[in-house]
């Protein structure tokens, strides 16, 4: 079951990296087809009835997230308890969450070109998976708590996601601010979308740190210890939390938004890997 | 201070905040206080704080408390941070979360939320309960999403039909006759609003919980009893705790499975609470709560008077290190005799022609001198030292538990859910308000304008294409209605 696992993880690294592949093909071969014709056309067409790059990459991102959930499913059944325990199980649920919202969010809002972003990331991180050791060791006693294990890191899972998505748009909006690039969404959709994956990623991330929270007092016997992780994770927080009030409140849209949700997904990724250099509590994650 | 993109209509009365503001030497603090881009400011301060003692290397509060163990934490670190170690042992970096600079940030943001909460309250309360239903043609013609639409029907038959769609819509709809026009307004997710309180509250209620825990509260991380021992627990609790047994379990792999303890609490002499506990399954009494930290190798000892009166049996953990780091050792003292022993067990895992395997050795000290010569015990063999009978009974384990009072517990978990509660309600039920006003024109036709108030958001203008498709279907049926109606009766 675990090498099933494995291999089904490998199709998915390649599936996704071949998406990504296409993505930028046919961004680049419709910029080049726009600067031929001019302004005016914005998606490349179906040709013959073959789909067209764009679409052949979310059909190839679809085909890689299957991958991915058949490769969680046999993990779970290989190993008994959610994959979430090292970092190799975190990475690849962490890409995971990544490729479930970026596609939620391409379907809502029909945003192919978000796959030029989000994409790299979730690649990126299979590739740091397939790099570390993805040995099943059995739960050390301070993970043996199924419910809050599995509610405490899906939460996360879908946070950074979620961050994930915004972090895309975000940069895309600051590539697209005066609508001047025709084969990308419009601003304001851009805009919308990075706080919508806010709106999304925000409660998720506070319900990560409550869980923590709880957790850490039923086993540490405190629900605070100003580890890295946890440190980190407020920082996360407070990032977002100031773009929702600036977003909100005063009405920040724009590029200075977009800069914000560009801080946020660092202090995100900083969360995601500071164990591995700073220790603490979490050093197993 | 998170809001939902509503307009007031109402005049704001003076509240006393606006009266506050206006007595020197208030005026300017409450402002600064009421201001969001003061609480953003300090929002992004505490944040990079935060971050910096996330990746600065913190001082243990052990090395904190006393300035001989900071300098020698300062010395340490120094290899890490070289010549930066004095600027940022000047800044308070290695000692962000005690710091004054950073607690003072956290008591201006709870001081700001509590300010701006109860500037606002006012506002929503009467934009939830006491908004007016009638507003003008020119206000409904200038919001963001407004339809302008013609029926045959009457006014209130126009707005009954529009009533009809916006509550299949899910809004909850108020409507006011004046004349021959009807004003609605819809609200869906009104109390939504208070969304912002609540996870307001709960922010401010997690630094209350927390000082509360400080004040209330207490903490023994390392409380160690041996197996078969009593220790008092202190700190004015009148509790003794005896480590019944002490287990711990294995994979194959030799990685630790799991800890467990059984613990038998007494007050006053008698047992209140038996139970095992584990690493997940702490015990918790009366406020107390006893968890599994760690657990190490006892050794048994029995003393005896000359008289055979047994002075001391029981385990004696050996939670200490040797002065060679190797070693394991612990200490007790012979009650009645003002004698200290310290027992020293073999090296583990490795060879020791000092103290063998089924032995321990024994150091005698009287006020911290050292009081007769060493000697190794050999297990289940007395051994006589002046008028006393020592014998090493056998190896035990000892528990290390992290015993914790904390009294802001509860507030922390009742804050962190009133949090979720409070954002899960301002962005997954957002309150949206549409107001709606038909008037008969003097064709004999009614005008019917829809509109709704609301900053930029995409999503909104989905939102207003649905109500304004059932909107006209309602209005095209009704109209429809209406013809049949006026066939009828002519």
């Amino acid at each position: 079951m675990a090498s099933l696992s494995h291999y089904t993880f490998l199709a998915a690294l390649f599936t996704l990296a071949a998406a990504l592949v296409v993505q930028l093909a046919g961004e680049l071969g419709a910029r080049s087809r726009l600067s031929f014709a001019g302004a005016g056309a914005v998606s490349v067409p179906v040709i013959g009835g073959l789909p067209s790059p764009r679409q052949s990459s979310t059909i190839l991102a679809v085909n890689a997230f299957v991958f991915l959930s058949a490769s969680l499913v046999l993990r779970v059944v290989a190993t008994g308890h959610g994959p979430f325990t090292n970092m190799f199980e975190f990475s690849e649920s962490f890409a995971w969450g990544i490729l479930a919202l970026h596609l939620y969010f391409q379907v809502r809002y029909r945003l192919e070109a978000l796959a030029l972003l989000v994409l790299p990331v979730a690649v990126g991180l299979l590739v740091f998976a397939a790099t570390v050791p993805d040995n099943i060791e059995p739960l050390v006693p301070a993970l043996q708590n199924q419910p809050l294990l599995t509610l405490h890191v899906a939460a996360a899972i879908v946070a950074y996601g979620a961050f994930t998505v915004a972090f895309g748009a975000a940069v895309l909006y600051l590539v697209q601010r005066n609508d001047s690039v025709p084969w990308l969404p419009r601003s304001d959709v851009l805009d919308e979308v990075g706080y919508k994956a806010v709106i999304v990623g925000f409660p998720m991330l506070a319900l990560v740190i409550l869980l923590g929270a709880i957790w850490a007092e039923i086993a540490w016997g405190t629900y605070w210890s100003w580890d890295p992780k946890e440190t980190a994770s407020l920082a996360t927080w407070l990032v977002y939390g100031a773009y929702l009030h600036a977003r909100v409140v005063r009405e920040w849209k724009g590029t200075r938004s977009a800069l914000l949700l560009i801080g946020g997904f660092a202090a995100t990724m900083f969360t995601y890997y500071g164990n591995l250099f700073l220790g603490g509590l979490h050093t197993y994650a | 201070m998170v809001a939902t993109g509503t307009i007031s209509l109402h005049p704001v009365r003076d509240s006393v905040f606006t009266v506050l503001s206006r007595l020197d030497p208030l005026p300017r603090l409450v402002h600064l206080l009421s201001s969001t881009r003061f609480a953003l400011v300090l929002i992004l301060l505490i944040a990079s704080l935060v971050l910096a003692g996330t990746i600065i290397d913190q001082a243990p509060a052990s090395a904190v408390a006393d300035q001989a163990s900071y300098t020698r934490w300062l010395e340490q670190a120094q290899g890490k941070y070289g010549s930066w170690t004095g600027l940022l042992d000047r800044l308070h970096l290695f000692n962000v979360f005690r710091s004054l600079l950073f607690r003072s940030l956290l008591g201006l943001l709870s001081a700001s939320v509590v300010v701006c909460t109860a500037r606002r309250w006012r506002g929503i309360w009467n934009q939830s309960f006491h908004s007016q239903v009638r507003v003008n043609e020119t206000f409904l013609l200038h919001t963001r999403f407004h339809v302008q639409l013609a029926s045959v029907a009457t006014p209130a038959e126009s707005a009954d039909s529009v009533r009809k769609a916006l509550s299949r819509a899910g809004y909850r709809v108020h409507t006011e006759v004046k004349g021959d026009s009807v004003a609605m307004r819809a609200d869906k997710h009104s109390l939504s609003r208070f969304g912002t309180f609540f996870s307001h509250l709960g922010l401010v209620l997690v630094l209350a919980g927390a000082v509360a825990g400080g004040l209330w509260g207490f903490k023994d991380p390392r409380f160690v009893v041996a197996e078969g021992a009593t220790r008092e627990l202190g700190l004015g609790t009148g509790i003794s705790v005896r480590l019944d047994r002490a287990d711990d379990e294995y994979y194959a792999n030799g990685q630790p499975k799991q800890l467990r303890s059984d613990l038998t609490l007494f007050k006053g002499g008698t047992a209140v609470r038996q139970a095992t506990l584990d690493v997940n399954s702490p015990l918790r009494y009366k406020g107390i709560a006893f968890h599994e930290s760690a657990y190490g190798l006892a050794a048994v000892v029995r003393v005896e008077d000359s008289s055979g009166q047994v002075l001391f049996n029981q385990g004696v953990p050996l939670d200490l290190r040797a002065a060679d780091g190797q070693r394991p050792v612990g200490m007790f003292e012979v009650p009645g005799e003002g004698l200290s022993v310290q027992i020293t067990a073999p090296i583990m895992g490795a060879p020791d022609s000092f103290i063998r395997p089924g032995e321990v050795r024994v150091d005698f000290y009287q006020d911290y001198v050292r009081v007769d010569r060493p000697r190794n015990l050999s297990q289940g063999v007395p051994m006589q030292v002046a008028n006393l009978t020592f014998t090493f009974e056998r190896e035990g384990r000892f528990a290390t538990l992290n015993v914790v009072k904390d009294p802001g517990t509860t507030l922390i978990w009742i804050a962190g859910g009133l949090m979720v509660f409070g954002i899960v309600l301002l962005f997954y039920l957002p309150p949206r308000r549409l107001w709606a006003l038909a008037t008969a024109r003097p064709d004999g036709t009614t005008e019917v304008i829809v509109g709704m108030a609301a900053q930029r958001d995409v999503s909104l203008a989905g939102e207003f294409k649905k109500v304004e498709e059932r909107v006209r279907r309602a209005l095209d049926a009704g109209a429809g209605d209406s013809r049949n109606h006026g066939g009828n009766d002519g």
